[in-house]
Formats: C-alpha cells, structure tokens, sequence
C-alpha cells in the first residue's frame, strides 16, 4: 500500500516534469555534453566525418592560437573593469537615489531604461555618438578631446566599449542594491545617527555590510554577464579593428561561423570560456559567502 | 565657536550643500543616461543633409521620411510578426511547462524529484556560447533551424531552468492543505493544477512572464544564429542586416533603432512598476 503510493507519486511526478525536461535535455543538455564530445574532435562544418583527437584543440587554442589568447587577456581586463566600476556605480547611483524625494522614482525609471533595450540597438546609438556626435562637438565648443578615434583606435574602444556596456548594466544592479538598502532595518540607521555617526559613517559600518548579500550577488551577475560580452562589442566595433578588441565570445562565433567552420575546436575553446567563468564565479561565491555577516 | 546654535546651522548648511550635490551627480547620470536615445531620436527625424551640419539641434522641419525608408527596408511588419511569434511560442511554452514541473517537484519530496530540481538548476551557469556550435547542429537535424516556430520551442528548453526555480520556491508559500483539500473533494491531479495552483501563481507567472519577454525580445546571437533567411528575420536581425547595407545613412538607421526599440519603451512606461519589482525578485532569487 505505502509502496504503490510512492509509486504513484513519482509517476505524477515524472508526468508534470517530463514537458520541460524533454526540450530541456535536447535543447540544453544534449548540446551541453554533445559540446565537450565535440571538442576532442576535428569535427567541422565541410566534412561530414571527424575524428578523434583526444586535448590537441584544448592545447592549440591556449598556445598556438595568438588571436585566441589575445581575446581571453582583452576580456580579462574587460572584466575587471566592469566589475570594479559598474559596482561602484550602481551602489553610487542607489544610495544616492534612496536618499531623494519626490525625485525617486523619476531618477530609478530613467537609469534603468537602458536595459530595456538590446544591446544592439543601444551599441548602434552610440556608435552614432562615438562617429557622429562628439566630433561635431569637438569641433563646435572648446570640448577638442572629445574629438578621438573612438572606434579605430584599440585603445579609446576598449573605454567605448566599457562606456556602452556600463550604460547597459549599471541600472540593472542599482535596482537590486536600492532593494537591499530598502531592506536595511530603519532603527539600525537611526540608533547610529544618535550615536554621532555622520551619513558617510553610517554608510560605512551599518548599511553596506547589511547589503554585502546583495554585493555577492552584483559581482556574481556582472562576472557572469563580462565573460560572455558579445552584442555591445560586435554593434561597436565588430571586434576590430583587426582583431583588436575581440571578446572571448566573438572569437568563438567567428571561429565556428565566419571563418573557418572549424566546429570542433571552437567547441574546445567554448569549454575553455565554460571553466573560467564556472572557476572564477566559483572562487568569488565562496570568497564572498564566508565573509557575509547575520543582520 | 562652542555655540551650539551656529553648529547645528552649520551641519544644516552642510546637509543642504550634500543634497544640492547629490542632485547634480544625480542629474549628470540621468543626462548621460538619455543622450545616445534623444540623440537617435532627435536626429531620426532630420534628412542627412541637416543631420550633419547641425547634429544637436532640434529639427527645423519633422521629417518622417526616415521612418517611411526605415519601415520598407526593414519589412518591419513581418519582423515584428516574428519576434511576436518567437515570443510567443517561447513564452507560452516556459510557463506552461515550468510552472508545471516547478510545483510537482516542489510538492514531492524525495530523491528522484531533488535529483530532476538539481539538473535544472546545473544549466543556469553554462553560457550560452559553450552550447551553441552544437546546438546549430541539432536544429539542422530536427529541421527547427530557420523557422520561428522552431525559434520558440528551443528558447523553452534554454528558459525553463530559470523559470523552474522561481516557481519551485514560490510553491513553498502556498499551503499544502489546498492541495489536499482539493483532493478529498475528489479534484484530480491536473485539474487541481491548472484550477486551484496555478491562478495563485499568478505573481511569479508575471515576473517569469517579464524577464522571458524582454529576454527573448532584445537576444540577438540566438536568432541570428537560428534565422538564416530574411523572411523570418526578427526586427533586431533586420536592424542588423539594415545598418550592414546602408552603414552611412544613418538618419534611417536611426529611425529603424527608434521602431524597434520603441516597443519596449511603450511598455516600460506602462508596467515600470512590475518591471522593476520583477526584476529585483528574480535576480535576488536567481
């Protein structure tokens, strides 16, 4: 009787999840795991048999492969970037937001619009901004360094593409960390501002480890979406020029889809992108996780 | 110096000063913020020729023709009828099927249902760009690339994870004894379901609703991998393919940027309320 009833509920059980584990497994997990098995071979797109060739794409990719290495220290400083900066702003711009009135809401509605709209709309409005607009500027006001090679010059479109991408995700993460601030229990504030605390002080000692939750999270999703940067850099620059600033990502794509159909080593170097993101948001839960204090 | 009066005044000034500097750091962003979309908007109503010699003013003459030129070039009515479809298939499928599992995984306990829970979850953290060379190559062999429709179905098994977990832990504030009341009156399995679970629901069905929507809408590697043909084009990819063929002509560029933002945009106004809470319970849950 009891055996017949556990039965029955994991056959109900398997009838509810059976829809979304089946486009699950075939659209996830099967090119999930096909990936790694592709990635031992020299499977591409012109001849229909491959074969085995156990880590030679692995090896390649991370030491004969000058374009490859190069996007991987691009992205890596990319990251770093994002991660020090649209941090800081967004919890800039959610202190500074809570602290308003009437304001509030005007100011909240307007930094977050931009992700409301893709990336590839919004990186082509500022590649009418970099080309067109600020050299108008430039050369209509007194505003000369305005007037750069924003997407020619490797090094000005790195800051372009770190402008646009900041513009994008900023907003994204204020909304999260004007959640946690909201969560911070008023009588705490309020007993430090009797005890002489001033609102930097405040700040300091009783609002941000009360929000270091929301912080593990900010950094976790920024590392997460940095790594895998890829509409604002091809609506920006394409990568270029040359090869100049490509992220990890585009140079997968390009590899598998424009180049040279090699799908099985674009696959390897697909993995490679899997560990580095899985180890360093890995690190950086743990890292933060021990570090979180009880309200 | 020690008059407590004048302190007191000097700490208001001071606060006041804090505010007023506040508020232009804070008008600074939001200027930063709107520019590159006044820009695109101002100058999608400009011909070319007054676009270039006077980038910032506002426009002498409203000039629609852009729109007229964008609207043709992009095929804009059947791009928004894809995107529509895509969303659609995806959409209805994510929360139909993940509401679904989400519950019954929630409300059987036990090791097969914590074992399917784990599996869902394990894909939340593999980008998208580590399965796509294959996935290309399962779409080809289900025949799913190149169509909407396919689009849709497959943009249900990248979702249902996400969508999986916030059911999942939305389950565990509804009470168990709905369910067995549900029962002694002799409800069945699925007409409990869809009767008595899933209108309550109804919070995180919009929230999994809003994230899937704006996801989906504004994905761009996903379908330009999927669509080859420019008849199924979504409106991102006839942007795309618009600004690759006529890159100099950006006074209809602009306006195509405008149309095929300015959905979102609409619907942004409306529901920021929503969109906002949305986001902040799905991003703190997920």
């Amino acid at each position: 009787m009891q055996w017949t009833k556990k039965r029955k509920q994991t056959i109900t059980l398997l009838a509810f999840v059976f829809p979304a584990l089946l486009f699950y497994a075939v659209f996830m997990l099967a090119p999930a795991f096909g990936g790694i098995g592709y990635s031992l071979t020299d499977w591409n797109g012109l001849n229909p048999t491959y074969h085995w060739v156990g880590f030679a794409n692995y090896t390649e990719a991370l030491t004969d492969d000058p374009y490859f290495i190069k996007s991987i220290w691009f992205t890596l400083r990319f990251v770093a970037f994002m991660v020090v900066l649209q941090n800081a702003l967004a919890l800039l711009l959610a202190v500074f937001v809570e602290s308003r009135g009437r304001s509030k809401v005007w100011f909240r509605t307007i930094f977050f619009m931009p992700n409301m709209i893709s990336m590839i709309i919004g990186g082509f409005m500022w590649l009418f901004i970099f080309t067109k607009v600020l050299s108008y500027i430039a050369e209509h006001s007194g505003f000369g360094f305005l007037d750069q090679s924003w997407i020619g010059d490797p090094d000005f479109s790195f800051y372009a593409i770190i402008i646009v991408s900041l513009w994008g995700g900023v907003g994204f993460l204020m909304v999260i960390y004007i959640a946690a601030i909201q969560g911070v229990p008023q009588p705490l504030k309020e007993a430090a501002a009797i005890d002489g605390a001033n609102t930097f002080q405040t700040f300091r000692n009783i609002t941000l480890p009360m929000i270091y939750p929301a912080l593990t999270i900010g950094i976790f999703l920024t590392l997460n979406s940095s790594f895998k940067a890829f509409d604002a850099v091809y609506a920006l620059t394409g990568g270029g020029p040359g090869r100049a600033t490509q992220v990890i990502a585009l140079n997968i794509f390009e590899e598998a889809f424009s180049f040279n159909s090699r799908y099985g080593y674009a696959s390897a170097k697909a993995m490679i992108l899997f560990l580095i993101v899985f180890l360093i948001t890995i690190v950086q839960l743990r890292f933060m996780k021990n570090r979180e204090v009880e309200a | 110096m020690s008059n407590p009066g004048t302190r007191a005044g000097e700490r208001q000034l001071g606060r006041r000063v804090g505010s007023a500097f506040v508020f232009v750091i804070l008008l600074i962003g939001a200027i930063f913020t709107l520019f590159p979309i006044y820009m695109g908007l101002l100058n999608s109503l400009k011909t070319e020729g007054n676009m270039l010699s006077n980038i910032l003013s506002f426009p002498s003459r409203l000039e629609f023709g852009n729109y007229a030129d964008a609207f043709e070039k992009t095929d804009f009515m059947r791009s928004l009828g894809n995107t529509l479809t895509v969303a659609a298939v995806g959409l209805a499928g994510i929360i139909l099927f993940a509401s679904m599992a989400g519950y019954k995984m929630s409300r059987t306990p036990g090791r097969v249902s914590g074992f399917l829970f784990g599996l869902f979850v394990l894909s939340m953290l593999i980008p998208f760009h580590s399965i796509m060379i294959t996935l290309v190559k399962i779409a080809k062999e289900l025949t799913v690339q190149g169509s909407t429709i396919g689009l849709g179905l497959m943009y249900i098994g990248l979702g249902v994870p996400m969508a999986i977990f916030l059911y999942h832990g939305f389950v565990k504030s509804i009470p168990r004894d709905l369910d067995e009341a549900a029962v002694v009156d002799g409800c069945g399995e699925i007409r409990l379901f869809f009767v008595v679970i899933f209108p309550l629901l109804l919070p995180v069905t919009a929230t999994i609703a809003i994230l899937n929507l704006l996801w989906m809408w504004n994905d761009f590697l996903f379908p330009l991998l999927m669509l080859t043909d420019s008849d199924s084009y979504t409106l991102l990819l006839s942007t795309n393919m618009l600004f690759g063929e006529y890159n100099n002509d950006w006074s209809a560029i602009l306006a195509s940027l405008v149309m095929a933002m300015l959905p979102v945009i609409v619907l942004y106004i409306v529901l920021q309320k929503y969109i906002l809470n949305g986001i902040a319970d799905g991003a703190i849950k997920g």
